[in-house]
Formats: C-alpha cells, structure tokens, sequence
C-alpha cells in the first residue's frame, strides 16, 4: 500500500509515456497488485480542476497521507524567479513542489529534467529551469543540497531522457512493499542496482570495441563494428542498463545502430549541442577519442588500437548479425 | 432572465502540458471561451546556434507523446535544408516506425485519455453506464486494461528498428540508422497480428479489419452497427450508441475547415528530399479543406499570428522568419494576450484562415478526388485515398463522435500499411542510409502528421550552425488563442455551443477539448459573470 501523486512541471510527458509502456508489472498491475493509489496523475487522473486543488489542498493539510511524490519535468523559476512561465492549479508549479516535496514521505525525480534540468536548461536557459536536487552536474538544484524527505531519503534520481518504465516501476514498488532501506544511491542520487554498470554492459558490439573496430557511418545496425570510435558512442562512459534491461523488452540504441547518448548522465545533453558535436566522436589530434575509457597516454592507446587490429579475428570485419 | 455564467478550469487535465479554460455560459450553452496554454519551455530558442543535427535529439523531447514523429519531421527539415537521397529501404523503415507510434497512441488515448470521462457520474442514468464502467474505467476497466497493454506492442515495432520508444533519434539525414535483420520484420508482423486480434478485431471492432473497411458512408456505419451482436457489443460499437444516446453527435464542431500536411513518403516518387516534391511523395495526403473546397497544401501558405499569444509583438510571419521572445504573462495579458501558444494560420487567397489538424483532418482531406492528383501517391496505397469521413462530415457535421471515430479508424488503417511497407523492405538493396553532404547554409522544411495532426518544423541553416528553427505543432493549430482578427481556433470555436447540463461539472468541455487530443493541461473554474462570484465549486465524478 502507498500512495503516489504525480505531477507535470516543464515536461514532455515522455517520462510517463515510458512508465505506461510497462511490463511486469503494468501500470494497471501496479494498482490492482500491489495497491498502489494513483491519488492523481495529469495524463491519467479522472478529477479535473477544483477538484484537483482541493486534493492539492487536503494532501497539504495532511488530511490525505502522501507516500510518494513523482515529478517529471523541469522545475520552472522563470521569469526572474516568479515561477510563472508554468503555472498550475492557479499558482506557479515551484510553488505545489516545494510544498508537496515537504509533506511526502519519498521524492522521486522521474527523467532527467526532474533528475538535473535537462534540455530546458541548456543554456541560454530561456524558462530559468532546474532540476529538484541538482542542478546539471551540480547539487542543490530546487530543494536544495541538504534536502530529505520525510521518509528519510534525498530526492530518489531516476534519470534517462526518458527513464526506462522498469527504472521507475521496480522503485515504486521497492518503496510500496517497505524495501526503502535498500535503495542504495550514488553520488548522483540514482539508484545503484540499476546505475552502477554501464550502457556498454551488454551492449552486442563489445566485441568490436575490443578489437577496435569501428563502424564507419551509420545504416549498418548491429551488423558492424562498435559506434565509439566514429559516431560518438558514449556506451562506455555512461551509467546506465540500457543493454541488460532492454528498452520495450526488445532492444536499445546501440543495438540499432544508434550511438548511446549519455542521457542519464547529468552532463547531458553532451557539449549543450554545439556544432559539431552530435552523433560525432570527439578526438585529439584527430585519432584519438578525446573521452578515453583507457587511462593511458596517447602513445599506448595509439600502440595498443593498432594491435588490437592486427590481431583481430576476420570474423569481427564482417557482417556477423546476417540477414 | 438568462444568467450567465463564467467556469474556470484549472486545471484540465488529461491534456497533456498546461491549460486553463475560462467558459461563459448562458441558458445551458458555452456562449464565449478563452484557452490559455500555461506552460513555456522555449525549445526554439535554446535551438538558435547549436549543431543543425540537434533538432533530432532536441525536438523529440518536445512531446513525448508524439516523440516519434517530431523525429520524422525534423530529420526531414535537414533532408530538404541537404537535398539527401534517402534510400527506399530507410523511407519503408521512417514509415513503418511512424506510423506505429500512432498504432500506439489510438487505444493508449482512446481508454486512458478520452473514454474514462464517460465513467462519469453525470451520465449514471445512461441505458449504458453501466457497462461503459465495467469496460472503461480506469485501471480496472475491462477494455481499459487490454488497451492500456496493448499500446504497448506497436512500439515494440518502434523499439526493434529505433532502439527505444520514446525518444530514439535513429532517423538521420540520409536515412535511418538501424540495419534491420529478417527476424526484425518476422517479429515485427507477430507483433501486429497480436494488436489486431487480441485489441482492434476482438475489443474494438467486433469484426475483421477488411468487413470494417467496408464502410465508405455514415449510413453504411449505421448498417454495421445493427448488422450483428458483436458489432454492437465492441467497444467501437458501444461507443457509438453512448454517444447518440448523449448527444455527443451534435456538438464540439470546431471550424469545419481542415489542415492535413500529409505523411508517409512512398520513395518511388522522392529520390532527393525536396520541399517542392513532396507532395506527390505522400501516402496519407495533404491538403486543406476549407468551405468544402480542397486546395493543394503549400508550406509557403503558413503563418504564425501572436497577436494573443505570450511574445512580443503581434507579427504574422512564415516560420522561417518566425520570432519566439517570451513575455512575463503578468505583463503580457495587460496587451490582451492569454495563451503561450501561438495560432498558425493558413493563407487562403491572401486571407489567414484557422484550420483544424489531427486524424479528422487527414481523414476529411483523404476523402478529396482533387487529393489523388495532388498526392499520386496516396492513390497507390489502399485506402490512401479514403471516402469515409468526408462523408460522414458532410451527413452529420463534424463532433465530439466524429472526430473520436476518425483517430479510431485510423488503426485499421495503419495496421495495414505497417504490413505493407514491412512487404516492401528490400534485403537485396541492402542500403538504409546514404552519407549526405553536410550543407553550411540552408533551408528546410519538414512535415508530418502526428497521432494528434499536421506537425511541422522550418529550419534556417547558416555557418553550419541553426540560425532559426520554428515548430508548429498540431495543438497549436487546434488549441492557439484568436488571432488579430478575433478568429477563435478549432478548440474555442468547439467549445462555444456545447450544453452543459451541470455547471458544476463541465464534463462536456473536458470532451471537446480532449477529443483534439491536445497536448496540454487545461485548467476550468466556474464563476457567476454578472455578480464576479465563483460558483460552488464542479466535482467530476470519482472513481474509487
Ligand atoms: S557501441 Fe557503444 S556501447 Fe556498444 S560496445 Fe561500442 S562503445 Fe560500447
Ligand atoms: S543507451 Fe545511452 S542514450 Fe540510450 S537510453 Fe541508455 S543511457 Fe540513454
């Protein structure tokens, strides 16, 4: 049994697009099995209106237990602080957040404009927006470094653009079933069982980055070569299980071809954009990847790419995921 | 003595974004409305000056709902700005993957968004209340936990060539960056046999896909309707008789005149990506419908009028030279403005005409002869050129009903042309991508149609980097405030007329507005205009 309110700020609802998409549990498996009462949810919430602010309202007053308070999107502040570039419910959106965040038990930041801010606040930042408890790489963001929910917990980071409905559904059901104690976090607040290994974890072309080859361009799927030399994979850099926990059930970006972006990264959006940057490895010298996974000197990573290539298998040259 | 009476709903929910409505209503009727979108995240702005391929991963993140199909659109804004040859095998793969983003939206929409309002306690005396409780209530709703689950699989489809859904970036210039294998297209017909026999046949129809497609006149919809047990007993057919047993036939018309920028590029007709060809390329086709007359659709035509809409000045310009500098709302409704969104335009002989766009649209301009030689391509695929809703529009006028059963039949649609374009990739021409030459300097456009209608985007490249970008999207056709004209848009017009039976619980704007599927949150109190009152406070009917 708990209760979860979910609210919208600067958001794409991709976070809840993703949730909906769930499997094992659903959505609907969610409040017929394990009792979770979705008090409201924008997309999917029955009451509209003064109804909702009247739930606002009770859950404020504490009439209503809140167990669980979900926000996806960005924490608008702008213009200069006012909050009301999103308004909501008749009051700027901070306003319902800094309050909501004080009386819930758990604070869950759903994607990463909740987790740090996101594209919203790419710079030049048009909406003043922030993450809960970050703000980009930074702590702090809305609530503040020192921040704890009642429950005893900082804001519980889930990010991804958007996160992966299991990231969501399996901590919603860790805290409803009283497993709290067991969510370990890192240092960026995310849940360690699922941002501990990487987005290379899994990842089918980890053979080809051994040997160093490279996908030239794109259109070659999963046929050829790994997309960190070229295409600006950043797989090995990036905290995440996209490729042990695959996305619909059936696959993830590199295993269509697409470069990882970084996206649960709170660097991310990677270089804010700049020309230049996207879907394209950065290099010193022109040779070697600027954001090496090897510590070493230029010399022995140029001495050990070339080895790796003599040596590599005629196999790993070829299309090996056939038609 | 009529009383008028002022509701403000705030919020609306179910919308997706922000949205307020304020409703003037007069002996039972809405007489006047004004819709506020209230949330602004300026995704034009932070694209000024960054890498041009940044609208593929920016844009996307517009909406989540339709992530999918900003993709498309924005992908296709580099391809024109680049003049890409994209191969055959890359279109099929675009096509198949857009069109199953909307495969996913119509049953995620139609019980999760639109249907779960029927469960209202407003309609308990309805003959058929309470099944439409047994079926669609939310989470615990027969048909609603079978369409929530359901939604799931076509963007299985998406997932197997994107990698992910929502917000894959996998479109490209050029092409797309998956390289299907042939267990991709096996899994991928599997998955689609499974939404049409467990959801579309079984739940929705009642009957098979082909005897549905029968239909090409309202009265022909009529005779399915009482043709069998089980076309009156599926969802679809319960639908129907809820709404002409509740009158939701006649109202929530809108503007009558129609935007589709048309989608689904078959690459036989566009072997370079150009902003002038690309109508003939289109399978489900473009046009504009307005006084019953079609007109071929010209990107050229749009406008975007903020004359009421939170930014500075009160231009009406085309995209490309198309301004975003937001004002302080506070400051800004002091200028009369009452929205963030901006009210598109399409010029008609000189003059800038508000359209509807979404699935009544496309279906309304495919219903058009004149469709078929603007867009050839749309009179090769089946059903690209489609009578239905034309005729439907013309019997009974378009409505709350209407325009629900156009977004509904457009899975049955789509479920074929998935099949058809999955038929056609080509393992012997084993190309899905052709490297582009990078153009420093350009412009491009790019169009398709969303779940919810025509979804465009302009760019402007200069330097190698974005020098403007502009994105109108189909909830800004249909939800944008008056323009300098004090014309409403689809979603205001709509709503002026519709009864409410309860004041204090409006449910009759909550379907208008969310049967344009706009992506914004809408916001409603109820106040008494003469004495400046609020009115004892609506409750929607909860369910527990
Ligand atoms: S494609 Fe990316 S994730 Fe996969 S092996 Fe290469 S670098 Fe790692
Ligand atoms: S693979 Fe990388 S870009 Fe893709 S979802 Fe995972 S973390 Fe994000």
């Amino acid at each position: 049994m708990a209760t979860v309110l979910w609210l919208h700020g600067g958001a794409c609802n991709g976070n809840t697009m993703s949730f909906l998409n769930a499997e094992y549990p659903s959505v609907c498996d969610l409040v017929t099995d394990f009792g979770i009462e979705i008090l409201w949810h924008p997309s999917a919430g029955l009451e509209m209106g003064n109804q909702v602010q009247a739930l606002l309202k009770d859950i404020l007053a504490e009439k209503i237990p809140l167990d669980i308070f979900v926000f996806e999107g960005t924490v608008v502040l702008g213009p200069n602080g006012t909050g009301r570039y999103n308004m909501f419910a008749g009051r700027p959106m901070k306003d319902w957040v800094y309050e909501l965040a004080h009386v819930a038990k758990y604070v869950v930041a759903v994607g990463n404009c909740a987790c740090h801010g996101n594209i919203p606040a790419v710079p030049p930042n048009p909406t003043e927006s922030t993450g809960l408890q970050f703000h980009k790489t930074k702590k702090g963001g809305f609530l503040g470094e020192h921040f704890v929910s009642r429950g005893g917990l900082p804001v519980i980071n889930i990010p991804g653009c958007p996160a992966h409905y299991d990231w969501i559904t399996q901590v919603l059901v860790a805290l409803a079933v009283g497993r709290a104690k067991d969510i370990q976090l890192d240092e960026y607040q995310r849940p360690l069982t699922f941002f501990k290994t990487f987005s290379q974890t899994g990842c089918t072309r980890v053979q080809f980055h051994e040997w160093k080859i490279s996908a030239e361009e794109f259109g070659q799927g999963t046929r050829k070569g790994c997309l960190f030399y070229e295409l600006g994979c950043r797989g090995p850099l990036t905290h995440a299980p996209c490729n042990r926990i695959l996305w619909n059930g059936v696959s993830s970006k590199q295993r269509s071809g697409h470069p990882c972006i970084g996206c649960t990264e709170f660097a991310f959006p990677w270089f804010d954009l700049a020309p230049g940057t996207i879907f394209k490895t950065q290099k010193v010298a022109g040779v070697m990847p600027k954001e090496s996974v090897y510590e070493v000197d230029k010399f022995t990573y140029m001495l050990h790419a070339v080895t790796a290539r003599i040596a590599a298998p005629k196999w790993a040259t070829e299309d090996i995921f056939v038609v | 003595m009529a009383t008028k009476q002022h509701l403000v709903i705030d919020p609306l929910a179910r919308l997706e974004g922000d949205v307020r409505a304020d409703v003037f209503v007069e002996d039972g009727h809405v007489v006047d409305v004004q819709v506020e979108a209230v949330m602004f995240r300026g995704f034009e702005i932070i694209l000024r000056g960054k890498d041009p391929l940044a609208g593929l991963i920016v844009t996307p993140r517009v909406c989540g709902i339709c992530g999918g199909s900003h993709l498309y659109k924005a992908c296709q804004a580099i391809d024109t700005a680049w003049r890409t040859e994209v191969p055959p095998n890359a279109w099929h793969i675009r096509n198949i993957a857009q069109a199953c983003e909307t495969l996913q939206s119509v049953p995620r929409w139609y019980y999760a968004i639109f249907a779960i309002d029927f469960v209202n306690k407003n309609y308990a005396k309805s003959k058929l209340y309470d099944e439409v409780v047994k079926r669609w209530a939310p989470f615990v709703g027969t048909s609603y936990k079978i369409g929530l689950e359901i939604s799931a699989l076509p963007v299985k489809v998406y997932a197997m060539f994107g990698g992910q859904w929502p917000h894959s970036s996998f479109m490209v210039p050029g092409g797309v960056m998956c390289a299907p294998q042939l267990d991709h297209i096996t899994r991928a017909y599997a998955l689609l046999e499974r939404y049409r026999t467990e959801w579309l046949e079984k739940v929705w129809l009642g009957c098979s896909v082909d005897r549905w497609l029968e239909n090409k006149t309202w009265d022909d919809v009529l005779k399915w309707l009482d043709e069998s047990e089980s076309h009156r007993n599926s969802d679809c057919g319960l639908f129907i008789r809820f709404c002409l047993e509740n009158g939701l036939d006649k109202y929530g018309a809108g503007v009558n005149a129609f935007l589709a920028c048309g989608s689904y590029i078959d690459p036989e007709f566009y072997p370079v990506s150009t902003i002038e060809g690309r109508n003939q390329a289109l399978q489900s086709p473009s046009g504009v419908v307005y006084n019953g007359k079609y007109y071929v659709f010209d990107q050229m035509n749009v406008r975007e009028d903020i004359t009421h809409s939170y930014f500075e000045g009160s231009s009406l310009l085309h995209p490309w030279e198309g301004e975003t500098v937001p004002l302080d709302p506070e400051v800004a409704k002091k200028q009369g403005k009452y929205s963030w969104a901006k009210s598109p335009r399409y010029l008609i002989d000189g003059k800038p005409v508000p359209l509807e766009a979404g699935p009544l649209a496309r279906q309304v301009v495919a219903g058009y002869e004149e469709a078929k030689s603007a867009c050839p391509a749309a009179g090769r695929i089946e059903h690209g050129i489609d009578p239905l809703f034309k005729n439907i529009v013309s019997k009974i006028g378009p409505s709350v009903m209407v325009r629900v059963l156009a977004r509904m039949h457009e899975a049955v649609k789509y479920y074929k042309w998935v099949k058809e374009w999955l038929a056609k990739v080509d393992f012997k021409d084993d190309r899905f991508y052709k490297k582009p030459k990078e153009l420093p300097e350009g412009k491009g456009y790019g169009g398709t149609e969303a779940a919810r209608g025509a979804l465009q985007d302009w760019i402007v490249i200069e330097n190698g980097k974005i020098k403007n970008y502009q994105i109108v999207t189909p909830t800004a056709w249909n939800i944008g405030p008056r323009d300098s004209k004090g014309q409403m848009g689809p979603i205001e017009k709509a709503i002026v007329g519709a009864p409410i039976k309860n004041p204090e619980d409006p449910i009759e704007v909550a379907h208008v507005a969310r049967s344009f599927d706009s992506c914004l949150v809408c916001t409603v109190h109820v106040y008494d205009r003469k004495r400046g009152k609020e009115l004892a406070r609506y409750k929607l009917g909860t369910f527990k």
